[in-house]
């Protein structure tokens, strides 16, 4: 299993990513209900391993940091939720 | 190396699903395209019934390329504005609007360069399948409303067969109640 997903935010904020282009630090934080330090520190591991792109841009003048789901990040979410199925699977058949 | 157990799965599984079914269920394109094209299409064959029935001059014809113009501009400009918001559009999003684009280009194109075998109402009744299409592709994500003006927009081509010399109107009919009526419902609601 992919380890940088073993972690339920880091997996709910690719879950999150999967079906947006893009996604601001805040509407990510309302969607895994996290503080802004918890999430931060999340995002920058997903950010180095080149699983989510982070891009800063300027919303009516105001900063805002915003991200996007890699390809690599979108490969590695369907293989690691592919084997998390797996797992129940065979937890089925024993 | 971490591992993870059974029921640690099941649980980041069902978190999972949640806000896939969740992100995927909210289809929101904006009820205004589909009730500009469906009163371009119900004026297009609305006018072409009158003037067979000559109830209006024919030259009234050269009113529709001024309103495909417009609705053309219309869904341009706002085909911009939406892919312009901050969240960008989705992946569900992206995909109904190659959709719409395709089945109503094809409708378009048909009616074009096919229009010594899509001769009078057959051509109306193209737009009639593409939006038929288009309302079952947006039903298909658990719209019911979509569902039920789908219907209206078949069963007024199937009504149109039977009338041959009232299929204008009812094409047209069609196309208003299902097609413009459902955009209205739309923005009424606000939900698509």
């Amino acid at each position: 299993m992919d380890e940088l997903l073993l972690s339920k935010i880091r997996l709910g904020v690719i879950a999150e990513l999967l079906n947006v282009d893009w996604a601001a630090f805040s509407d990510l934080q309302q969607a895994t209900q996290t503080t802004n330090g918890n999430l931060g520190a999340h995002l920058g591991k997903l950010v180095e391993s080149g699983y989510v792109a982070e891009e800063k841009t300027f919303v009516n003048r105001r900063p805002q940091t915003r991200y996007r789901l890699s390809k690599m990040g979108r490969s590695a979410f369907v293989q690691h939720v592919r084997q998390m199925q797996r797992l129940l699977e065979k937890e089925g058949a024993s | 190396m971490e591992t993870m157990q059974p029921a640690e799965a099941r649980d980041h599984i069902e978190m999972v699903d949640r806000i896939l079914s969740r992100s995927e269920r909210s289809l929101h394109v904006g009820g205004e395209f589909f009730l500009v094209w469906g009163m371009f299409s119900a004026t297009v064959t609305l006018t072409a019934q009158l003037v067979v029935g000559r109830a209006i001059p024919t030259s009234s014809l050269w009113l529709l390329p001024v309103l495909l113009a417009g609705a053309i501009a219309f869904s341009v400009i706002r085909g911009k504005q939406l892919g312009k918001r901050k969240d960008g559009l989705s992946l569900i999003q992206r995909e109904f609007f190659a959709v719409l684009w395709i089945s109503m280009g094809a409708a378009m194109f048909t009616d074009v360069v096919a229009y010594q075998i899509f001769t009078t109402w057959a051509s109306s009744a193209i737009w009639t399948v593409a939006a038929a299409v288009v309302l079952f592709f947006i039903a298909s994500h658990g719209n019911r409303r979509a569902l039920v003006c789908g219907i209206i927009v078949l069963v007024s081509l199937a009504a149109a067969n039977f009338m041959p010399h009232y299929a204008g109107y009812v094409l047209s009919a069609g196309m208003l109640l299902g097609y413009a009526g459902f955009g209205l419902i739309s923005i009424i609601a606000r939900d698509c």
